[in-house]
């Protein structure tokens, strides 16, 4: 399984129906339960490892690590943006435990806790 | 809800001037250069996923792989894309997209692009056509000005098909995947910016490492069904793209082989390319013959092979990683999950599942050097678009420029195109099926189960990765055959919800794909580029008899598809097989 939400940190973006998780998958793979309020990685077989996903969720919620095919447990690499929005911060850490930190500068853009959808249609998930 | 009950989906009609068809790399410079030439246009852009992380440059970019560096030209650019493709271009539209690769780069250095500069403020050079960037957020970057550009958005709307008014390209209309809604969207001209296909083949991983794949696994080759069904002409299908790439991660080796100059080598430590592909460049070959290179290796009991970077410190083993965080972040993971220094290892690569991608390879729509398609009222940019490789990055932003330039050009002072309601009514049919049949058909086929099928008939007759990329007449005669089956069970996809009704969309687009493809691989009789397109039968190069472009045209009155051939034009003069001198470097 490569990219997971982490039910105890996600908070669903408080009642956001379009949280940035889901906006920001290009393959359109996140859902959000809004039974449970949290997102979670619905078409796992799906998922391209790009990572939008996990740069975008404000509580650093969603983890990143391989398909098991890929590689060893318990291998994960995850981003931290700063606030100035000027740089990235991935810690990566490898099969052994080993950890090593890059700072990448970036600019990146807010990103706004929910969206309004097109045409103001209400969403209807039932279909 | 009854998912059959029609009246549930809504209908929404837009009408715009111009109608861009994928909000990506291209779309997004076609939107913003429409707006700053022609404000009064009324833009509109539609895209399947969100325009902030879609298409190809969702994960980010390190490099622009296509810029003049100090001392190079267009024509220079011409005369090394040339030798790198095998002799055989549009050089009219690779010119073209050269001449304007600063004009884009800068406009998106403007919008805020971390381009790296050494201390005189000048770009930093990765070989000679390439600089370096922070392009981690490029793609927010580029959605964020063609947003602020006026171009009205909308996100998470599939295009499922082009609308028609006589013999012109009359709008396109596709679905919501978020609303119970049916789009419409009617336009005087339409630019289509949907990339190129992947999925045709087998997948390099399989499980839930199937779209762990190189080029985008959501991009469908959605634009070339749309044109193929339209009528329009296709060239160059069959210069597939195999891509040289890390194994298992499939990441890019530009990184390795020009950010830090490892050699490939063999099982053996040899460097093969040096010895027996040292007449046509060594390890600067021609890019097909980078990937054939280690293919033959491996079949001849030689591989694994590698990229050697070795030589490198533990303090550039760093910024190699670094780099890959910007554009390819699972690298970075894979290395780390599986005990790999690059600075001790050498990194072992692979050759990828066969695309069609106009960026990288040639083919795609059959353009003029306005990037109009042969269907009026329809233009095409970026990887869907034909005819010129070696585009990349910039290529697709001066493609998605001349495609505005020329569109808006066009529509001035023109009426709204006519579309009856007749061919409103069955593309609605068409679009929805699969879901009206959910409550219709007790058993059906499951879109996943289409594509596997579609990707084994692929791999085994059309020259899959298992096959070496090898194939001849009798094979591929095969695959036009079992192909052929296909779109008679299109109307058997059973889906449950939207998601999934895009995933039906995608594997029938792949199908009509697919059987063009087919038909280019066994136009083609000799073997131009190795390994994209390695016909056993005919293994030589011809230039006698094969100095053409191949291209297509299915007939949309009865689905039958058409051979026909466009010579090749040389413009730029030189010996076509020679990459033209780089420039000198400037002495201190
Ligand atoms: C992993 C990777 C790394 C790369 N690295 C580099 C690099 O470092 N430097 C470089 O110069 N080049 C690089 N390239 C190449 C470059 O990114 C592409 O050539 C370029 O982005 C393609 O632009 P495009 O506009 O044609 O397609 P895209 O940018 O992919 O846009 C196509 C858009 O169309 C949308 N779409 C598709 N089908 C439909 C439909 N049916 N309805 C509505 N919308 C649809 C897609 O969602 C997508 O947003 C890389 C490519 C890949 C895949
Ligand atoms: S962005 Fe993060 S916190 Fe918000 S819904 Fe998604 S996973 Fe949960
Ligand atoms: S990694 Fe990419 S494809 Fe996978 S869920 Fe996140 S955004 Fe979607």
């Amino acid at each position: 399984m490569p990219v997971i939400v982490d039910p105890d940190l996600c908070n669903g973006c408080h009642n956001a129906k379009q949280p940035p998780c889901v906006r920001m998958c290009p393959g359109d793979l996140i859902v959000k339960d809004f039974n449970s309020n949290k997102a979670y990685l619905k078409y796992v077989d799906d998922c391209w490892d790009c990572l939008p996903c996990v740069k975008a969720c404000p509580e650093e919620a969603i983890r990143f690590q391989l398909s098991y095919q890929m590689g060893y447990f318990n291998a994960t690499l995850q981003p931290h943006v700063h606030k100035d929005r000027q740089h990235i911060t991935w810690t990566c850490v490898d099969a052994k435990g080993n950890s090593e930190e890059f700072q990448i500068r970036t600019k990146v853009l807010p990103v706004a806790l929910d969206e309004k959808l097109d045409d103001d249609l209400t969403p209807d998930f039932s279909i | 809800m009854e998912r059959s009950e029609q009246q549930a989906i809504n209908r929404v009609v837009h009408e715009s001037d111009i109608l861009i068809i994928g909000g990506g790399t291209s779309g997004c410079l076609a939107a913003t250069e429409l707006k700053e030439h022609y404000p009064d246009l009324d833009v509109h852009i539609v895209e399947k996923a969100h325009v902030d992380r879609s298409g190809c440059l969702a994960a980010g970019m390190n490099a622009i792989n296509a810029y003049l560096n100090p001392g190079e030209t267009a024509e220079s650019f011409v005369k090394y894309v040339r030798y790198d493709s095998c002799g055989l271009i549009r050089e009219d539209l690779v010119q073209s997209m050269a001449e304007l690769f600063e004009y884009s780069v800068k406009k998106v250095e403007n919008w805020g692009l971390p381009i790296l500069c050494d201390d005189d403020g000048n770009y930093v050079p990765r070989g000679r056509w390439n600089i370096k960037i922070n392009g981690e957020s490029l793609k927010p970057i580029l959605a964020k000005a063609a947003r602020d550009s006026g171009a009205r958005i909308h996100n998470w709307v599939v295009v499922t098909d082009l609308l028609m008014d006589g013999d012109r390209c009359a709008g396109a209309v596709g679905f919501s995947l978020r609303t119970n809604t049916f789009y419409i969207f009617k336009a005087k001209a339409v630019i289509i910016a949907t990339g190129g296909a992947a999925g045709l083949y087998k997948p390099n991983n399989a499980a839930d490492a199937q779209h762990k794949t190189w080029y985008s696994p959501f991009n469908n080759g959605a634009g070339y069904a749309m044109g193929i069904r339209a009528g329009a002409e296709m060239t160059s299908f069959e210069m597939r793209y195999v891509a040289l790439r890390t194994k298992d991660a499939i990441a890019p080796t530009g990184t390795l082989a020009l950010g830090v100059g490892a050699p490939l080598v063999n099982a053996k430590g040899e460097r093969f390319m040096q010895t027996k592909y040292r007449h046509l460049g060594g390890d600067g070959a021609p890019t097909p013959y980078r990937a054939y290179g280690p293919i033959q290796e491996v079949k001849e009991g030689r591989g694994p092979c590698y990229l050697d970077t070795t030589h490198i410190t533990e303090e550039q083993s760093r910024q190699l990683k670094s780099a890959y965080l910007d554009m390819y972040p699972s690298q970075v993971l894979y290395w780390a999950a599986n005990n790999i220094d690059p600075a001790q290892h050498p990194v072992e690569v692979q050759t990828t599942e066969p695309y069609v991608v106009g960026g990288h390879c040639q083919g795609g729509y059959w353009i003029d050097v306005d990037r109009r398609s042969t269907v009026p009222g329809l233009f095409a940019a970026g990887d869907v678009a034909g005819g010129a490789p070696f585009k990349f990055v910039s290529g697709c932003w001066a493609e998605g420029i001349i495609a505005a330039r020329a569109a808006g050009k066009e529509v001035s002072g023109m009426a709204m195109p006519q579309v009856d309601e007749a061919q409103i009514d069955a593309a609605y049919e068409r679009t929805f099926e699969p879901l009206f049949n959910y409550s219709k058909i007790k058993y059906g086929v499951r879109p996943y189960d289409m594509e596997v099928r579609l990707q084994k008939i692929m791999e085994e007759y059309a020259g899959g990765a298992s096959c070496n990329y090898e194939m001849n007449e009798e094979r591929l005669m095969m695959a036009r055959q079992h192909l052929a089956e296909l779109p008679d069970q299109f109307d058997q996809l059973v889906v449950e919800d939207t998601h999934d009704l895009m995933r039906a969309h995608e594997v029938l687009d792949r199908v009509v794909v697919a059987q063009v493809l087919v038909e280019h691989l066994m136009a083609r009789k000799e073997t131009r580029w190795p390994a994209y397109q390695t016909r056993t039968d005919y293994p030589e190069r011809d230039d006698l008899n094969w100095l053409h472009f191949v291209n297509t045209r299915r007939d949309p009155a009865n689905g039958e598809i058409s051979v026909i051939m466009h010579p090749y034009e040389q413009l730029i003069p030189g010996d076509r097989y020679h990459p033209g001198a780089a420039p000198k470097k400037p002495t201190a």
